[in-house]
């Protein structure tokens, strides 16, 4: 009901600051809200607004959340959580009317509320998506379309307590986690003999799959029959469990190490350290990407939607600093915001 | 006049006396009586239909043939009648025996020497088909209720499905739970209605009744933080594993005692105040009636009292996921970290695994599993009480 | 034949009453002393969890502005002392083009206060953010090297203690910010899951234990009704989550999304909604009170049965008149522990569909929500150090709010609970 009024009041506005540039204050009652939507164009600009408003930069049309209402259902990884959570506020705080909901139930059910059972219109991932989510999501008629928002850069942390290794290869990287080594001298007779500790994120994570992808080449086998090797789904946990001896090691999202760079140290691998250069450029292995999906024709029918992933490429490197991730490429986040085109097209 | 009847008991009796005495149909007695069957058996209906859910994915579980990446390709382009065939070095290992993929013909491999695969071809219904070089070979994995029941290793991701592991562990932190919380909430019990006055019973039940409250994470650092560096400085570093069982078990304990001092406490005060006043005649001091009298009384409440706790015990779920790691493992030492099966379910069903995977659909297995252990509990320590059981009036 | 003592029976024998009885009291004594060391570990336990909780949500915080004032001083005049139009320019300047738009659309610069625009800048542009949070404890007990340390480690951060808890915590809804998070959405969110929990569970609950214990006679169905609801306490609390999605989300679709009455909120239009979630937790409560409630229904003795039946009432009077009532307390306390473990639960929401991130209140039983214990589970997952102490605020909040839900209950059932003689 009241969306229709919003509209309503947004078409006789229009009509109204067409007729004449100094028409509306008087007539609309400024108490309720429509009027208010109505009014935003006039502040910044006084030819009457339209959605599409191409800027020189970007290849994205400049959105103004004053003019979207409706809503905006997602669900999915729990970390691309936080990020989505900052570029969903932003969105309310620049005046966005409808309402966005942020499930964090994990990548693997956010595909399934979006492709299986079809409730979401975004879902968040920290991994791509599957074939056969894939072929889920093109039997209930919809093709996901992938945009990369950002990166999330792995870190292989020691305590600071360790002294003897700063930098690994990512050959070493795959001794130290798997099977064959048990002593931190049998990947370099330089190291002391004592049992490696190894602290793992759980097989459900992201994270996980990614390690074993980038360092075991997809076998988990030796990775997950290594000995003292420790599991837990909790980051946070991960870190307290490396802070426990000089002979741990683990790996974890970067943000967690950032947060402890205190008493955790970050190796680098093959001599580079995570930095956001390193990880925009891909010089750093172990970078992950995240991602947000949608469909072209949820986004054609649900203008917020559209408005909301368009808004959220064009900000999200202003942010996801902040939150404590790595900002994507130029390149990649270009190639987001053409597909974001290509799809309303 | 009304008319004699014979039949009648009473010489005087008429008809309208026996319609006065007889049993007059009660409308709203029934309808109250059928409410509260209905009630009682809704309980069924919840069992049926979590055994029907759980039961139809499990299914799933056990029939389903999933297909997964090795990151090995075909050497050598092959044509549909060659056996053998060379796949690149790196990647998953391949098993005898097992069923493995390209496009869509499926294979058994019979053989494999160092990178040469012998396999018998066009399996499983499928057309032998030449494939070029680089063609990706899929594994599969499949789980049988014979690994489900007798393997102790659990661990999906590599083809592992041994369910032991998982229960081995629930065993085990809840038993440390349970030796935990029983003396000491029956203890807090006692003293709370049998020695306490009045007015420190009603402040201090409420009070720990709060620890119910408090979300079970709150507890899982508690457990991590607090719990285990206590076992470390007790026990050593070595014998105490960062994530361990028995600070799980305990923190546990420590959740599910108000379970058991308030409904132990209430059925202790809900036992005659006249038992204990015979007992008081008889020259017992205050201990040997609250012990030999209160509490033989009072022991189907108590034991329900256990029964809901030790149940809680078994499907704690958030303490377990932080305190006792994310590492499935079948162990006896309660300082070694292991992963439980309400863990297990937690941790798959809000990561980022695909919903579509056996390992996802393994959870519903787990949980029908779970439900029937502690189904056996419930029946075996309903046969106990029975047995111990002193009614009174 | 002279009858053999009972093994229980407290022997009189020749031996003499006096020496035996006083070992006697010596070993009652012990076990007081026993029976008061469990009370008061469980209340050192308590305390120790609720100081833990509170170490967080207080305590000194080094509070840093992102953008020095001194900066924004144009020409030498101080931030605080400038004319409203330069405040409006450096508004302009520092936040991002929509953020101005939204202000400007809300009301015009030029129409508000000045002071309203220099609290805008001090918000969105000096922005003081917490760079770093110390413990309760470490405040009360070593303040004098925490505030060595935070004048060493952040030279230009302002030291001030910091109560996370406070009304604007409260009132706030949620937000990525730790500094300006709230929890009212899932405050809100909790009071209506639990209230439908408790008003679905409690009659059910209770009338199920009344069926069972008054009714029902020993058969089959009963002893497996019985078995059955004991077993189902031990369901762990997810698989009720799956179960609820099968039931509620999905079969009842048309009736836990409100469809049916017409009065579908269109931000769900499925049935992830309050009420679905609400009667999860009602189906995971109800063998707590039916158990709790059977308990204490057989604990009335039945001598008050047989006078009731003596003076003509039936059945049902009975129970009402006078089984109920001498039942009760044993009744709430199983309310009570429902209660606690419905506000406390995470697993299952997520499942029927709780969000995580949502700020706008639930409007009735067909919303979208968020409960307590979701946000408190999520920001204890982040990795920064702030989002600690805003969950263990929340904690804070969710104990009180279970206090005072359960306050009726508890003051119900101490002036219900007295011995029957």
């Amino acid at each position: 009901m009241r969306r229709t009024f919003v509209v309503l009041f947004i078409l006789v506005a229009l009509v109204a600051t067409a007729c004449g540039p100094k028409a509306t204050p008087t007539a609309a009652p400024v108490a309720t809200e429509a009027p208010k939507a109505t009014e935003a164009p006039k502040a910044t600009d006084p030819t009457p607004a339209t959605v599409v408003k191409p800027v020189e930069p970007q290849l994205l049309p400049e959105v103004n959340p004053l003019e979207v209402t409706g809503n905006v259902v997602t669900a999915g990884s729990s970390t691309v959580y936080p990020l989505a959570e900052r570029m969903a506020e932003r969105f309310y705080d620049e005046g966005f009317q409808g309402q966005i909901t942020i499930d964090s139930i994990g990548s693997g059910a956010g595909y399934e509320r979006f492709c299986k059972t079809g409730e979401t219109d975004i879902a968040n991932a920290s991994r791509a998506i599957k074939d056969s989510e894939k072929e889920a999501c093109a039997a209930i008629g919809r093709t996901p379309i992938e945009f990369r928002v950002g990166t999330d850069a792995l870190a292989v942390v020691v305590s600071q307590q360790n002294t003897f290794v700063t930098d690994v290869t990512v050959e070493e990287l795959a001794l130290i986690f798997g099977n064959t080594a048990t002593k931190w001298s049998d990947v370099r007779p330089e190291w002391p003999a004592e049992n490696i500790l190894r602290f793992i994120p759980g097989t459900d994570s992201g994270t996980f799959d990614y390690f074993v992808e980038h360092v075991f080449a997809k076998d988990k086998e030796p990775h997950l029959t290594a000995a003292n090797t420790q599991l837990s789904e909790d980051d946070n946990v991960l870190a307290q469990g490396v802070l426990g001896s000089p002979y741990a090691v683990g790996y974890f999202g970067y943000a967690y190490y950032a947060e402890n760079a205190g008493t955790l140290k970050a190796l680098s691998l093959n001599g580079v350290v995570p930095t956001a250069e390193t990880v925009e450029d891909n010089s750093y292995a172990l970078a992950r990407p995240l991602f947000l999906y949608s469909d072209a024709k949820i986004m054609q029918e649900k203008p917020q939607v559209a408005a909301y992933i368009n808004f959220f490429l064009a900000y999200v490197n202003e942010e996801i600093v902040d939150v404590g991730y790595f900002p994507a490429s130029e390149t990649t986040l270009l190639a987001a915001q053409q597909a974001w085109v290509a799809a309303m097209q | 006049m009304v008319s004699q009847v014979k039949t009648g008991i009473y010489p005087n009796e008429t008809a309208a006396h026996r319609a006065a005495l007889r049993k007059r149909p009660r409308i709203s007695e029934t309808l109250i009586q059928g409410f509260l069957f209905f009630c009682g058996a809704l309980s069924i209906l919840v069992t049926l239909g979590i055994v029907y859910e759980l039961g139809k994915e499990s299914l799933l579980f056990f029939t389903r043939q999933q297909w997964e990446e090795t990151n090995r390709t075909l050497v050598d382009a092959m044509n549909a009648e060659q056996t053998t065939f060379r796949m690149t070095e790196t990647g998953m290992a391949l098993s005898v025996d097992s069923s493995i993929r390209l496009r869509s013909e499926v294979m058994t491999v019979t053989d494999i020497r160092g990178d040469v695969v012998t396999v018998a071809r066009a399996q499983q219904n499928t057309v032998a088909a030449p494939h070029e070089s680089g063609v990706e070979i899929e594994t599969s994995r499949r789980v049988t209720l014979a690994e489900f029941f007798t393997k102790t290793e659990w661990n999906p991701q590599i083809g592992k499905f041994g369910i032991w592991a998982l229960v081995n562990a629930t065993l085990m932190t809840s038993l440390t739970a349970v030796a935990v919380a029983l003396p000491l909430g029956l203890c807090v019990a006692i003293y709370l209605s049998e020695y306490a006055s009045a007015r420190v019973r009603g402040v201090l039940k409420p009070l720990l009744e709060v620890l119910a409250a408090i979300p079970t994470v709150v507890y899982g650092y508690f457990a991590l933080t607090f719990m285990t560096p206590l076992l470390r400085a007790i026990f050593g570093v070595n014998t105490v594993a960062i994530y361990n069982t028995a600070s799980a078990g305990i923190v546990i304990g420590i959740l599910i005692l108000p379970l058991v001092s308030s409904m132990a406490e209430d059925s202790l005060s809900a036992v005659p105040q006249s038992l204990r006043q015979a007992a008081y005649a008889l020259g017992a001091t205050r201990l040997e009636t609250a012990v030999k009298v209160v509490l033989p009384a009072a022991l189907s409440g108590i034991a329900a009292a256990f029964i809901v706790a030790a149940s809680r015990a078994i499907g704690e779920t958030m303490v377990v996921a932080i305190a006792a790691g994310a590492g499935p493992a079948f162990t006896f030492n309660p300082f070694q970290a292991a992963e439980t099966m309400t863990g297990h379910i937690v941790r798959i069903s809000g990561g980022d695994l695909s919903y579509d995977s056996i390992d996802y659909n393994s959870i519903f297995a787990i949980g029908l599993m779970l439900f029937f252990i502690t189904l056996g509990l419930n029946i075996l320590s309903q046969r106990i009480v029975k047995r111990f059981r002193e009614e009174y009036e | 034949m002279k009858p053999r003592p009972h093994k229980d029976a407290i022997h009189l024998g020749t031996t003499g009453f006096t020496p035996n009885l006083s070992r006697r009291h010596r070993v009652g004594r012990a076990w007081l002393l026993v029976f008061q060391a469990a009370t008061i570990v469980g209340i050192v336990v308590l305390t120790t969890l609720l100081l833990n909780i509170m170490n967080g949500a207080f305590g000194y915080a080094a509070v840093e502005n992102k953008v020095d004032p001194d900066t924004l001083a144009v020409d030498g005049v101080p931030l605080e002392d400038l004319p409203q139009e330069e405040l409006t320019r450096i508004l302009q300047e520092n936040v991002s083009a929509g953020l101005f738009r939204r202000l400007e659309n809300d009301l015009p610069f030029d129409e508000r206060a000045r002071l309203e625009v220099y609290t805008l800048v001090l918000e969105r542009v000096v922005e003081p953010r917490v760079v770093k949070q110390w413990s309760l404890q470490d405040s009360i007990f070593r303040s004098a090297q925490v505030k060595a340390e935070a004048a060493r480690a952040y030279p230009k951060a302002e030291l001030q203690f910091k109560s996370w808890l406070n009304s604007q915590f409260i009132r706030n809804p949620q937000s990525a910010k730790a500094e300006s998070a709230g929890v009212r959405t899932a405050i809100l969110g909790s009071l209506w899951t639990v209230s439908i929990a408790i008003l679905f569970a409690f009659p059910i609950g209770v009338g199920g234990a009344i069926y069972l214990e008054e009714y029902a006679g020993d058969n089959a169905i009963n002893r497996i009704i019985h078995t059955n609801i004991n077993n189902l306490a031990g369901v762990p609390s997810i698989i009720y989550g799956i179960l609820g999605l099968a039931i509620f989300v999905r079969a009842l679709e048309p009736l836990t999304s409100g469809a049916l009455w017409g009065v579908a909120d269109p931000t769900t239009a499925n049935g992830r909604t309050i009420l679905s979630a609400g009667l999860t937790l009602g189906l995971l409560v109800l063998p707590m009170i039916i158990i709790n409630a059977r308990e204490a229904i057989r604990a009335v003795p039945s001598s008050l049965r047989q006078a009731s039946y003596g003076i003509g009432a039936t059945r049902w009077q009975t129970v009402w008149y006078h089984v109920l009532p001498n039942a009760l307390p044993g009744i709430l306390t199983g309310t009570i522990l429902a209660i606690s473990r419905a506000m406390g639960e995470t697993a299952p929401l997520v499942v029927i569909g709780a969000s995580t991130f949502i700020n706008i209140d639930p409007n009735g039983p067909f919303s979208k929500f968020t409960t307590l214990p979701i946000q408190i589970y999520q920001w204890t997952s982040r990795p920064q150090d702030v989002f600690r102490n805003i969950a263990a605020a929340a904690i804070i909040v969710l104990v009180l709010l279970l206090l005072s839900l359960n306050a009726s209950a508890v003051l119900l059932r101490n002036r219900f609970s007295r011995r029957l003689d």
